[in-house]
C-alpha cells in the first residue's frame, strides 16, 4: 500500500468522506475485496469537468478503520465525464478487478493492486465520424459477461464481453435511452426521454412491456432501480421532479406508490442491498432519505424514515451489496460513506 | 401501495411517528422480514420542513442542471462543451419499422407491397395544408383498410390516433365516406361529444395516402372481456356499457346510419377499466356462438324461443336454406296466418338442411346445454361469498336483464326496440324493475318519421301527410301484407302505428295517448286527439294546439331538446326531427318539452316551416313526449297540462285552440278548425317558405280530419292536394335516384354538408312520403284509434278499408319504419344542416332540400311499404317512383351496404 493515504476530511465512526479536487459524478463500489491480503473495499469515482479530458480516481475503504485510501497510480483519463462507473459483479477471488465505464464507449478497464490497463474499448457505431454517446449500463450479475448499455440513439446494446461482441442491439425506445437495469439473465429494464419504463427479454426480442409512462407525454425519466431483493419492484425518476416512482410489474402503468418528500429534483436512487422494502434517494435538496415502503400507503403519502443532509446538491448515491452497512453519496467535489 | 410483507402495517407509521421517537424508540418499529432496518446514526428521523425551512427551500435558486440532467437528457450539451467537435445526429439512429413487411416496393419506395405506409418510430406525417405534423410513435393495429398509429401532434401537444389508409382507390374512397359520416356525426349530431362517438380531428393525403385523425381511446371492448379470462364483466358495467351503446345507436338512428359492424372489438373505451371491479356478471360469451348460419339460426331459435314472424321469413331471401314452409302461402299473403296461431314456416332440422344443402352445417359448442334466455341468465353462477340480500338484489336485476335481451333479441323488427326505447330498460336505468317493461312510443318516433314524412309533406306540410292519407288506401294493402303481425299483434292498432308495437303497449294503457303518438306522427293533430281523448280537456288543449300546436310542440320540443343537446335536437330537427323528437322528448324534458316544445316549437313551426323538417320531427316529438307523459304520468293529461304550462307562453293561445280541438275530437270540425287556425297561422307562413303552402292548409284540414274519420276523407283530398304540390316539388328538386348515388358518395366522401344530396334525398323522401308512407300510417292509425274509439264514426267505409290496411301498413311501417329511419339517418347526413333546423333548415329550404332530409326518413317508411308503389301510381309517379325505387332500394339495404363499406367509427365509451 501507499504510504500517501489521504485520511478524509470528515471523519466520524460512522461516516468518511473523501475530497476531491474536482465535482464528482460517477461512483462505484467493488463488489469483493480483490485483494487477498486486506478487507478493503475498491471505490472508483469519476470526475464531472467541462473537458474533454477527464479522470477516474481509485480508493480503497478499509470499515474496520474508516480510512479512505487515494491510490493516484490508480488514477487515469477518461474522455467524457463518465456517465457510470462499475465494478465487475462477481465476488469471486481474482488477482484482479474490472472496472467498466461509460461515455463516449464502453470501456473496460483491469485493476491491478498498483497498476491499471485498459482491456477494451467496445464500440457498436457503424461510422467513424459519429458516436452516440451512452447514458448509462448494468452489469448483469447473473450472467456476468453481459453488459447492456443504454444510449441517446433510442438503443440498448447488451454485449458479450468476453468475446467482445455485440450480443444484440435493441431499438429500445422512440428516444434517447438514459438507463437500464437487468433484472434476471436476459431480462433488463430501460427508461428513457420517451417517458416509458420498458422490460425487455432477449428470448424475445421483438416486444417489450412497457411497465409504466410518465404522466406528463415525454417527460424524461432519468434513472432506473431494479430492487434485487424483490424484483417484482422497481423505481424510476422523472426530470425535474422530486417523485420517486415505485412500480409494480405486475401491475403496469399504475405505480404502487410515489415518495414526493424530497424539496427538489431527485438526482438519484438505490434499493437496499439487504432488505427489499427500503430504498435510498437523494436529491438537489441536499438531502439522502431512506424509505421504508409500507404495507399500505397512508392518505397523505409516504413519509420517509431517516434523512441525512449533506452540504450540497446530491448528484449519485450507490449502495453496494458488498458494504450493505454503507451508503455512498457524490456531492459537489466530494464523496462519502454514511453508516447506515 | 402493497408490498407483500409479513412485517407489520404498522411500520408505516415510522415516517410520521419517527419525529417524536428516538431512536431506540425507532427500533422499536416493526421490523421487515428481513429485519435490516436502518439505524439513526448520521441518517436521522425524518422530520416534515418546517415553515421556515420551506421559505428558504423554496427561494433556492438552483442555477445550474443537476448532472445527472446534463449526462442524460442534455449529454450532447455537454459533450460539446468537452469538445468542441463532437457532433452528433440523429438521423444516423436505427430506425424502428413499425410497418411490416418494411420494404419499400410501392409508390417510390414509400409503400411495402401491401400498400401500406411504411412507418417508423417519428416518421413525420403532415397535413400539407395546415402544417400540422404528426409524429408517429406506434402502430396501434393494422387492417384491409391500412393501418392505425398512435402519433404526437405538437400543435395540441397530445396523442391522437391516425389512420392511414391504403394507398389504393377502393379503400381511399371508402375511407372518404367514413370521414364524411363521422363528421357528420361529430359536428352535425353530436358537437358536444355526448353521445359516445368517436371525434374525428383531421384527415389530409400524405404521401398519398389517406390519413384520419381520430381521438386517441384505450382498448376494446373485446379486449377487456379477454382480460377478464372471458369471465364477463359485472351487471352495473354492462348496464353502464349498455346505456352508452345505446346512446350512441340512439345518435346514429337519428343521423340515419346504420352500424353494421357492432361488435365488442369497435367499442372502445374510453380509459383503463380497473379491471379488478370487472368480473362478475355477463357471459363472456356469445349469447348465440353459432359456427354457421344454420348453427347460429338454430341458437337463436332454441334460446329465445321463437322465431322470426311469417311476413320477415315469407321476404327474406333466405328463407328457403333453413325453413320449410308448412303452411299456406295464401294463407300468408292474406296475413291470416300471422294472427295465427301457427307459423307457416318450420326452421330445418339438421338432418333436413343437410338433406337440402348436401352438406352438413357446421354446430358449434354448447355452452349454455340447450338453454333458454331465462334459464341461461338465472342459472348463471353468483358469485361466491354474496350475502343473501345480494343475491336477491341480483337476481332481480337479472330479471332485468332478461326482459331488457327480450327485447334487443324481438325477431321481429317491428316490435324490436329501438335504441332510445331499450335506454329507457329499468335495466338501464337501474330504476326497480317491476314488470315487464312497456317501451315508450318511441318507436312511434319512427312511425313519426313517418309520420314526419307526412309532416315533410306537411312541411310543407303535415299537413300534407294529412293529404298522404287519402293515398292509404293503397298503402294500406300493403300494408296488409304487413299488418298480419299487426293483426296478430293484440297491440295492433297501436302497432299499426309504429313500430307501433310500443305504441300499442302505450295505446292500451294510454289508448288515445299512444295512438296520439302515433298520430302525431302522420299528423301533430293525431297526437293531439289521442291526447284530448285521454286527458279530455287538458289533453284536449295540447291535442288541439299540438294539431297545430302539438306538432308544433312536438317540433318545439324537439327544437328545445336540440338546443338543449344542442347536436341532437338540430339535427333531429332537421334529418330526423322524428327520431329527435322521439328521443328527446322520451330521454328527459317530456314534460318540461312540452312546455318548451310549445314556447319553442311555434318558432320551429314558423322558422322551420321548414319545418317541414321541424314539423315533422315535432310531431315526433310530441309522440314521444306523450307517450313519456303517459307513462309516467299514466296518463296523456300529465303531459297535456306540461305542455301547457310550458307552452304557455306561445301555446297558449294555441293550446287553447287545442283545447278547443280536443273537445272537438269528438267534434271533427272542432278540431280541424282549431288545429287549422292554429296550423294556418303557423303554417302559412311556413308552407309559404315551402311553397307548398296549399299543402299546409290541406294538411290541416287533414288532421282535423283525422281525428274524425271524416277527416280522412278530408285527408284524403288534401293530400293529394297537398301530395301533388310536393311531387311537383320534388321532382322539380329531386335528381333522379341515378344522379343520388354519385352525388351521394361524392359529397359523402368529401364534404362536409351534405346538403344538396340532402337535399335531393329530402327531396326524395318527400316525394316517397307524400305519396305513400304518410297516408297510409296516418289513416291506419287513425283508423285505429277512431276504431277504437270512434270506429263507428270514423271507420266510414274508406276507413274501414284504410284501418285494414292502414294498420297493417303501419305495422309494416313500424317495421320498415325502423329500417327506413336508418336509412333515413343516412338522409339526414347529407341533411346534416337539418341540425340547425331552423336556421340552416331554412336555407335549406330555400334550397329546397332541406325538406328532403326529413322526406329522406320518410322514405324509407315509404319504401317499405308496398302501398308506396300504390301511391306512386296513383299520385304523381315519377316523383315517387323515384324516391320509391330510392326507399326500396336505396333506402334500406344500400344504406347498409354503404355502411358496411363505411366501417362506421367505433363508438366510444367513457
Amino acid at each position: 500500500m501507499e504510504n500517501t493515504t489521504q485520511e478524509s476530511h470528515l471523519r466520524s465512526e460512522n461516516s468518511v468522506t473523501y475530497e476531491s479536487p474536482y465535482p464528482l459524478y460517477s461512483m462505484a463500489l467493488s463488489s469483493s475485496s480483490s485483494q487477498s491480503r486486506t478487507r478493503n473495499h475498491r471505490i472508483a469515482v469519476g470526475s464531472f469537468i467541462e473537458e474533454y479530458a477527464n479522470r477516474v480516481d481509485l480508493l480503497s475503504f478499509d470499515a474496520e478503520t474508516l480510512t479512505l485510501t487515494a491510490h493516484p497510480e490508480l488514477s487515469f483519463d477518461h474522455p467524457y465525464p463518465p456517465t457510470k462507473l462499475m465494478f465487475h459483479p462477481s465476488s469471486v477471488q481474482k488477482s484482479f478487478d474490472v472496472l467498466a465505464s461509460s461515455g463516449d464507449y464502453l470501456r473496460l478497464w483491469e485493476v491491478r493492486d498498483t497498476s491499471i490497463e485498459p482491456i477494451s474499448v467496445l464500440n457498436n457505431s457503424k461510422t467513424s465520424e459519429f458516436c452516440a454517446p451512452l447514458t448509462s449500463f448494468d452489469w448483469n450479475d447473473v450472467e456476468p459477461k453481459r453488459i447492456g448499455t443504454s444510449s441517446i440513439d433510442t438503443t440498448c446494446t447488451v454485449w458479450d464481453i468476453e468475446k467482445g461482441v455485440v450480443e444484440t442491439q435493441l431499438i429500445a425506445h422512440d428516444k434517447e435511452v438514459y438507463d437500464l437495469a437487468w433484472g434476471e439473465a436476459r431480462v433488463f429494464a430501460s427508461v428513457s426521454a420517451d417517458g416509458s419504463v420498458r422490460i425487455f427479454d432477449l428470448r424475445d426480442k421483438e416486444h417489450s412491456t412497457i411497465i409504466y409512462e410518465s404522466p406528463q407525454p415525454d417527460t424524461p425519466l432519468l434513472r432506473l432501480a431494479w430492487n434485487k431483493q424483490d424484483l417484482r419492484y422497481m423505481a424510476t425518476i422523472l426530470m425535474d421532479s422530486n417523485k420517486v416512482v415505485i412500480l409494480d410489474i405486475r401491475s403496469p402503468t399504475t405505480p404502487v406508490a410515489e415518495l414526493e418528500r424530497h424539496r427538489a429534483s431527485v438526482n438519484a436512487i438505490a434499493w437496499a442491498p439487504q432488505s427489499y422494502r427500503h430504498i435510498c434517494s437523494a436529491g438537489d435538496d441536499t438531502q439522502a432519505l431512506i424509505w421504508e415502503l409500507p404495507t399500505v400507503a397512508g392518505p397523505s403519502g409516504i413519509d420517509p424514515m431517516s434523512m441525512y443532509s449533506a452540504g450540497a446538491e446530491i448528484n449519485q448515491l450507490q449502495w453496494s451489496a458488498a458494504q450493505p452497512d454503507w451508503i455512498s453519496i457524490a456531492f459537489a467535489n466530494k464523496m462519502q460513506l454514511l453508516k447506515v | 401501495m402493497e408490498m407483500d410483507s409479513n412485517s407489520n402495517s404498522d411500520s408505516n407509521s415510522n415516517g410520521g411517528g419517527g419525529v417524536a421517537e428516538s431512536d431506540s424508540g425507532a427500533e422499536d418499529l416493526v421490523e421487515s422480514d428481513s429485519g435490516w432496518r436502518p439505524k439513526h446514526l448520521l441518517f436521522t428521523p425524518y422530520s416534515p420542513p418546517t415553515q421556515t425551512q420551506t421559505k428558504s427551500q423554496s427561494l433556492r435558486v438552483v442555477v445550474r442542471r443537476p448532472l445527472v440532467a446534463r449526462l442524460t437528457k442534455d449529454i450532447i450539451e455537454t459533450y460539446q462543451i468537452c469538445n468542441p467537435q463532437f457532433r452528433y445526429s440523429e438521423e444516423l439512429n436505427p430506425k424502428r419499422y413499425l410497418t411490416t413487411p418494411s420494404i419499400g416496393v410501392l409508390n417510390d419506395g414509400f409503400d411495402n407491397v401491401n400498400s401500406d405506409l411504411i412507418l417508423n418510430v417519428n416518421y413525420v406525417l403532415i397535413n400539407l395544408e395546415t402544417q400540422r405534423r404528426y409524429i408517429v410513435k406506434d402502430v396501434l393495429g393494422h387492417g384491409t383498410f391500412g393501418q392505425v398509429a398512435k402519433c404526437w401532434a405538437p400543435d395540441t401537444s397530445s396523442f391522437v390516433a391516425v389512420k392511414i389508409i391504403k394507398n389504393q382507390t377502393a379503400y381511399y374512397q371508402q375511407a372518404l365516406v367514413e370521414v364524411s359520416i363521422l363528421t357528420t356525426l361529430n359536428k352535425k349530431y353530436d358537437p358536444e361529444d355526448k353521445h359516445h362517438v368517436v371525434r374525428i380531428y383531421d384527415y389530409f393525403v400524405y404521401q398519398r395516402h389517406l390519413c384520419i385523425s381520430f381521438e386517441l381511446l384505450d382498448s376494446n371492448l373485446y379486449e377487456l372481456i379477454k382480460m377478464n379470462q372471458f369471465r364477463g364483466l359485472s351487471l352495473s358495467i354492462v348496464r353502464l356499457f349498455s346505456k352508452q351503446i345505446l346512446h350512441g345507436l340512439a345518435l346514429l338512428k337519428d343521423a340515419g346510419i346504420i352500424h353494421c359492424d357492432l361488435k365488442p372489438e369497435n367499442i372502445l373505451l374510453c380509459t383503463g377499466v380497473d379491471t379488478t371491479d370487472l368480473l362478475k356478471f355477463s357471459l363472456g360469451l356469445p349469447l348465440f356462438p353459432g359456427a354457421s348460419e344454420f348453427d347460429l339460426l338454430r341458437r337463436m331459435i332454441e334460446i329465445l324461443g321463437g322465431q322470426p314472424p311469417d311476413y320477415l321469413l315469407k321476404e327474406a331471401k333466405n328463407t328457403n336454406k333453413f325453413f320449410k314452409c308448412i303452411g299456406s302461402v295464401h294463407n300468408i299473403e292474406n296475413g291470416e296466418v300471422s294472427a295465427g296461431i301457427r307459423s307457416a314456416y318450420q326452421a330445418l332440422t339438421e338432418e333436413e338442411y343437410e338433406a337440402r344443402e348436401l352438406k352438413k352445417p357446421s354446430v358449434g359448442k354448447e355452452y349454455f346445454n340447450h338453454m333458454n334466455l331465462e334459464a341461461i341468465v338465472t342459472n348463471y353462477p353468483y358469485r361466491k361469498n354474496l350475502a343473501k340480500e345480494d343475491i336477491i338484489k341480483e337476481s332481480q336485476i337479472r330479471l332485468a336483464l332478461i326482459d331488457f335481451l327480450r327485447g334487443l333479441v324481438e325477431f321481429d323488427p317491428a316490435k324490436r326496440w329501438s335504441p332510445f326505447q331499450a335506454s329507457k330498460h329499468p335495466f338501464v336505468t337501474g330504476e326497480p324493475f317491476t314488470c315487464p317493461y312497456k317501451p315508450p312510443p318511441e318507436t312511434p318516433r319512427l312511425p313519426v318519421a313517418q309520420n314526419i314524412r307526412v309532416d315533410h309533406h306537411p312541411g310543407g306540410g303535415h299537413w300534407f301527410a294529412a293529404g298522404l292519407s287519402p293515398n292509404i288506401p293503397g298503402r294500406n294493402r300493403v300494408a296488409m301484407h304487413n299488418s298480419p303481425h299487426f293483426q296478430v299483434v293484440p297491440y295492433a292498432h297501436t302497432n299499426s302505428y309504429g313500430s307501433i308495437g310500443s305504441y300499442g303497449s302505450y295505446n292500451d294503457s294510454t289508448g288515445l295517448g299512444s295512438s296520439y303518438g302515433s298520430y302525431g306522427d302522420t299528423n301533430s293533430m293525431y297526437a293531439y286527439f289521442s291526447p284530448v281523448g285521454p286527458s279530455g280537456m287538458n289533453m284536449h288543449v295540447p291535442g288541439n294546439v299540438s294539431v297545430l300546436g302539438s306538432s308544433p310542440d312536438s317540433r318545439r320540443r324537439i327544437v328545445h331538446y336540440s338546443h338543449g343537446n344542442g347536436i341532437g335536437i338540430s339535427p333531429s330537427a332537421g334529418n330526423f326531427a322524428p327520431l329527435p323528437l322521439g328521443t328527446s322528448p322520451s330521454q328527459f324534458t317530456p314534460p318540461s318539452s312540452y312546455g318548451q316544445v310549445s314556447a319553442g316549437s311555434p318558432g320551429h313551426y314558423g322558422p322551420t316551416s321548414p319545418a317541414r323538417g321541424s314539423c315533422h320531427g315535432s310531431p315526433l316529438g310530441k309522440m314521444a313526449a306523450v307517450s313519456q307523459f303517459n307513462r309516467r304520468k299514466g296518463w296523456a293529461y300529465p303531459g297535456g297540462s306540461h305542455s301547457q304550462d310550458s307552452s304557455s307562453t306561445n301555446w297558449q293561445g294555441q293550446s287553447a285552440d287545442g283545447t278547443s280541438s280536443s273537445q272537438t275530437e269528438g267534434n271533427s270540425q272542432l278540431l280541424g278548425n282549431s288545429p287549422s287556425h292554429p296550423l294556418s297561422n303557423s303554417n302559412a307562413a311556413r308552407w309559404k317558405h315551402h311553397g307548398g303552402g296549399s299543402g299546409i292548409s290541406a294538411g290541416y284540414p287533414a288532421i282535423q280530419s283525422v281525428p274524425g274519420f271524416f277527416a280522412l276523407g278530408s285527408n284524403m283530398q288534401y293530400s293529394h292536394t297537398g301530395v301533388t304540390h310536393d311531387k311537383q316539388e320534388n321532382s322539380l328538386a329531386l335528381p333522379d335516384p341515378g344522379d343520388w348515388d354519385p352525388n351521394y358518395s361524392d359529397e359523402l366522401l368529401l364534404q362536409e354538408d351534405g346538403s344538396d344530396l340532402n337535399c335531393i334525398a329530402t327531396e326524395f323522401s318527400k316525394a316517397m312520403d307524400l305519396g305513400s308512407a304518410e297516408p297510409s300510417v296516418e289513416q291506419g292509425r287513425f283508423s285505429h284509434i277512431s276504431g277504437t274509439s270512434q270506429r263507428p264514426n270514423g271507420p266510414l267505409q274508406s276507413f274501414s278499408r284504410l284501418e285494414m290496411g292502414s294498420v297493417p301498413s303501419d305495422a309494416a311501417h313500424a317495421g320498415y319504419s325502423h329500417l327506413v329511419s336508418k336509412p333515413s339517418h343516412l338522409m339526414p347526413h347529407a341533411s346534416q344542416s337539418s341540425p340547425s333546423r331552423l336556421g340552416q333548415q331554412h336555407q335549406r329550404y330555400s334550397h329546397g332540400r332541406p325538406i328532403a332530409a326529413v322526406r329522406g326518413s320518410d322514405w324509407n317508411p315509404m319504401k317499405v311499404q308496398p302501398p308506396p308503389s300504390g301511391y306512386n301510381s296513383g299520385t304523381g309517379n315519377s316523383s315517387f317512383g323515384s324516391s320509391m325505387s330510392w326507399g326500396n332500394p336505396g333506402s334500406i339495404e344500400p344504406l347498409y351496404l354503404l355502411f358496411e363499406h363505411c366501417y362506421l367509427s367505433p363508438l366510444v365509451m367513457d
